[in-house]
């Protein structure tokens, strides 16, 4: 049998379980030009050199995708919006677009839960809870976009990160596929539960790799009535971290606390004329407490936003890094890496980039979320070779709780203090024979 | 091998006192909090995680079963040794390797005390938040075995938001690293699925735990109600007037009586229920918040509310809440604690369940729970030397967390599955999902070596599970 025929067979038959409108196939090539002024950046590396695409519209068709995928020995690449769980990856085999699973499983405001299916997305989903001056904790770039099973998935976060954990510390519960198609969950809809094992736990920043995220649960936050950003401007990254050891050691609890490197503050402003490394401190309350923040943070404050401006700034924060600029779209695209380290090593992590640097390709184009440890370092796919250099210098120079995640070139996780044949077999537990990806992983 | 040989073996590794077999030694080690008793066939006691692999490495090849033990302190049969074998204590294995406070962090030992640690770095303004009633006993591996909780958990999480890595020796006697100081870690996360795995997966010897700076203000209020249903539905009030407090418990009137009696902790005898509310942070915000919580208080009725005046007051109200199973404990030969969760929203019904249940089944049932987080306590008193009593508390807790599933809860929300309520299991998990846990047991412990029996449904082990029944070489010897 050709391989035409294959293709149609299998067509054929993802059309009997899902529907003919909702299996595509794609005849177009690889790559396709993309404007240069869209901020999609990812658009670019993400036009599927696969053919079939499928939306399934349930957790069992999704199954039957799976187990689909095991009899015929061909792979599948769960998708949120393009780039969500497929940046890291080249997309192969058939493409399992999530964005048909957008149904309200349960919401309950006075008991500050929600469960939904993974295909909604985070704008989405703060418009309902907005409406009863609730949140979603996590704030992904592009919010109108990302779907909540590719935050999970890509273990997404913003600058909230700071003030309200990862999103492995609200999420309660999920239903999920296994590679292997079995249809199964972990957790539930209560905020406190220690029934079974923590599923969550292990598919949270999987990259889609052992299952796929069909819906979940979560915590809600009550949103803040009140909120003042206070920007704090210094020569270097060392003034900066001082400061940043200041907030920490402070009564002050803040919502967001990041670090903004030169690089990316003259992209974010292009009127700048003088280089920066900028703090960033959002605080929310009540007039005395943010007149308690204005105190304790003291004259290295040199300008204050609230309102309309503060949250364009934190929109570009949050966006990024698919808020910078695309000059082209193909080889010199944007990558970027996510370096984990204990805070006491982040003036460390930031030295090596700083070796590192180039001019054009590699700058220091990096927001440390510098309260809790991490750096997001946007590059030039063809500087590459340089990220990798960076993570051989963070694993020599640094401690070993460093850990890396890139999506870009190589490997996703180039870097980790976590025993690799574990993480192998839990993947060869859950997706045995490898119909979903992987093989970039480690 | 012959058991005397296995005794010389596990000598030879920890020492000639780190190893008990007699009947009347092993009889200390027999039981936890809940009610289930086995005994182990030996108790040996490492010192270090390079102790532990060897006793593994020796274990493994006779199929003898390992069970791991902290304090012993836990509600759910989780270090009960149920096929016998070997059990690992760790109360030597108790030091705290390292306190960075740059970085707010400690590595420990599995069996440092969970108030010991918050006890050591007190001087640094830090502290552990993960406060199990247990406190004063139960140990850090316990509480990462069991993902354990405590009042405070309403704003801070349970353990496993309090863990960043872990060093672990697997059933094949490898000693690996999961995670470390960094907040996040690339790659799966497996320090967040090992924490409250309940020892089935591999054997903690060392923990990475977050610190928390002090808080700057505590306020404490007692809101003081007539009846237990206005003290419920003031837990959702609280939080939809946009307060997560950083803990939220209530107690009824019979166990206020039955704490007070014990403990003299100011508690009123003549109230239907008083709520211990705990805000803490800014001074500016605790202030703000301590009045919002005391205005919606008054508005659901509340008698009285006040407000602890020092730390020795607050102190007080806090002893009489984490003492209150020790105080029911003096009223009956044997009480029962359940750990079901709801919805917040749910707790006025499950307590009026509760209610009926008891009237149905002639138990007496004190209420003292996280109400917060909707982590229900129900304590059934009984004797448990009487068989039929035993059962009518067993049918009795599981109508109660029959309710709780419907309604969208849980089994369990900090004392984990255990033996207690592995058969429960099937009722909140399909066959798929439990297969799929299943799968992930069998890729790290495929014998059952470590902790049989413990956490899937006795169905389930007897088709899939390969561990041994009971250990026959220890049992011939009639150890």
């Amino acid at each position: 049998m050709s391989a035409t025929e294959v293709s149609l067979d299998l067509v054929r038959e993802l059309r009997a379980i899902c529907g003919e409108e909702y299996v595509t196939e794609r005849t177009s090539p690889a790559h396709q030009p993309i404007a240069e002024d869209t901020v999609d950046l990812d658009k670019s590396a993400l036009r599927p050199s696969s053919s079939i695409s499928v939306a399934p519209g349930c957790s069992e068709e999704v199954a039957a995708i799976l187990r689909l995928a095991n009899d015929r020995a061909f792979g599948v690449t769960p998708v949120g919006w393009a780039a969500d769980t497929l940046g890291p990856f080249g997309p192969t085999g058939v493409l399992l677009h999530i964005n048909r699973l957008t149904h309200v499983e349960h919401y309950d405001h006075a008991d500050l839960t929600v469960g939904v299916g993974a295909g909604m997305t985070v704008a989405q989903l703060n418009t309902m809870v907005g409406a009863d001056k609730l949140m979603f904790a996590c704030d992904p770039p592009l919010p109108k976009r990302a779907t909540i099973g590719g935050v999970l998935a890509a273990a997404k976060q913003g600058p909230l990160r700071h003030g309200y954990g990862a999103v492995r510390d609200f999420c309660i519960g999920m239903r999920f596929v296994t590679g292997d198609g079995r249809k199964a969950k972990g957790g539930g809809r209560v905020v406190k539960n220690v029934a079974g094992y923590d599923l969550m736990k292990l598919l949270i920043g999987s990259y889609g790799t052992l299952a796929v995220i069909t819906s979940a649960s979560f915590k809600l936050f009550p949103a803040p009535r009140q909120t003042r950003t206070f920007l704090a401007e210094f020569a270097t990254w060392q003034g900066a971290l001082k400061f940043r050891d200041l907030v920490l050691r402070s009564p002050l609890s803040p919502m967001c606390l990041e670090l903004v490197s030169p690089g990316l503050r003259k992209l974010m402003r292009p009127e700048v004329t003088h280089d920066a490394w900028v703090i960033c401190v959002r605080g929310s309350g009540s007039d005395a407490v943010l007149a308690r923040y204005r105190r304790e943070l003291g004259s290295a404050v040199t300008r204050e936003l609230d309102g309309d401006d503060e949250a364009k700034m934190w929109r570009a924060i949050e966006d990024f890094p698919r808020s910078l600029p695309i000059r082209s779209f193909t080889a010199d695209r944007w990558c970027y890496a996510i370096i984990n380290v204990p805070i006491s090593e982040v003036g460390a992590a930031i030295r090596v980039l700083e070796e590192f640097a180039t001019p054009d390709g590699m700058g220091l184009i990096t927001i440390g979320r510098v309260g809790v440890g991490v750096l997001l370092v946007a590059y030039r796919a063809s500087a590459a070779d340089m990220m990798a250099k960076v993570v051989e210098a963070i694993a020599r120079q640094i401690s070993r709780d460093c850990s890396i995640r890139q999506h870009g070139p190589g490997k996703v996780f180039p870097l980790t203090p976590t025993h690799l044949p574990s993480m192998r077999a839990v993947k060869r537990a859950l997706d045995p024979n490898n119909v979903l990806p992987g093989k970039e992983l480690f | 091998m012959r058991s005397s040989a296995l005794i010389h073996n596990l000598r030879a590794i920890s020492g000639r006192d780190a190893v008990l077999y007699r009947a009347e030694d092993l009889m200390l080690y027999e039981y936890d909090g809940g009610v289930r008793k086995h005994r182990p066939d030996a108790v040996v006691f490492p010192q270090t995680a390079d102790q532990v692999a060897r006793i593994v490495k020796l274990a493994a090849p006779l199929g003898v079963p390992l069970v791991p033990r902290g304090a012993g302190t836990g509600l759910s049969g989780g270090a009960i040794p149920v096929a016998g074998g070997i059990m690992i204590a760790f109360s030597r294995m108790n030091r705290i390797l390292e306190v960075d406070a740059e970085n707010m962090r400690a590595v420990v030992q599995p069996g440092v005390v969970n108030q010991t640690l918050s006890d050591s770095v007190a001087h640094l303004g830090l502290y552990f938040a993960p406060d199990p009633s247990s406190q004063k006993a139960c140990t850090i591996g316990g509480n990462v075995a069991e993902n354990s909780g405590g009042p405070h958990t309403l704003m801070y999480g349970v353990t496993v938001n309090h863990v960043t890595g872990l060093e672990v020796v697997l059933p094949n006697g490898d000693i690996v690293n999961f995670g470390g100081k960094a907040t996040d870690s690339a790659g799966y996360d497996l320090t967040g699925f090992f924490v409250g795995s309940e020892g089935t997966l591999g054997i903690v010897t060392a923990i990475t735990v977050k610190l928390l700076r002090r808080p700057e203000r505590i306020a404490t209020l007692l809101g003081i109600f007539e009846t237990i249903d206005d003290g419920a539905e003031t837990v959702s009030a609280i939080t939809a007037a946009g307060i997560t407090p950083a803990a939220l418990e209530m107690l009824d009137g019979w166990t206020l009586q039955t704490v007070e009696a014990f403990c003299h902790a100011g508690y009123p005898l003549d109230a239907g229920a008083v709520l211990l509310i705990e805000l803490d942070g800014l001074a500016e915000l605790v202030e703000e918040q301590a009045e919002v919580a005391r205005e919606v208080c008054l508005q659901q009725r509340a008698r009285e509310v006040r407000r602890a005046k020092d730390e020795t007051e607050r102190a007080l109200l806090w002893k009489g809440r984490k003492n209150a199973f020790g105080a029911l404990g003096r009223v009956s030969p044997s009480y029962y604690s359940q750990d079901g969760v709801v919805p917040r929203t749910k707790i006025p019904a499950v307590l009026q369940l509760i209610g009926e249940v008891s009237k149905k089944y002639g138990l007496r049932i004190g209420n003292v729970f996280h109400a917060g987080d909707g982590n229900l306590h129900p304590l059934i008193l009984f004797d448990i030397r009487d068989p039929k009593q035993l059962q009518m508390v067993q049918d009795a807790s599981r109508e109660i967390l029959q309710y709780c599933i419907n309604v969208g809860g849980s089994i369990t929300g900090e004392h984990g599955i255990g033996i207690e309520k592995r058969d429960l299991m099937p009722l909140l998990f399909s066959d798929d999902d439990l297969s799929v846990m299943q799968s992930l047991h069998d890729a790290f412990n495929p014998t059952s070596l470590l902790n049989p029996q413990k956490v899937f449904p006795t169905t389930r082990m007897c088709m899939e599970t390969r561990g041994p029944a009971a250990h026959p070489v220890l049992a011939q010897e009639g150890m």
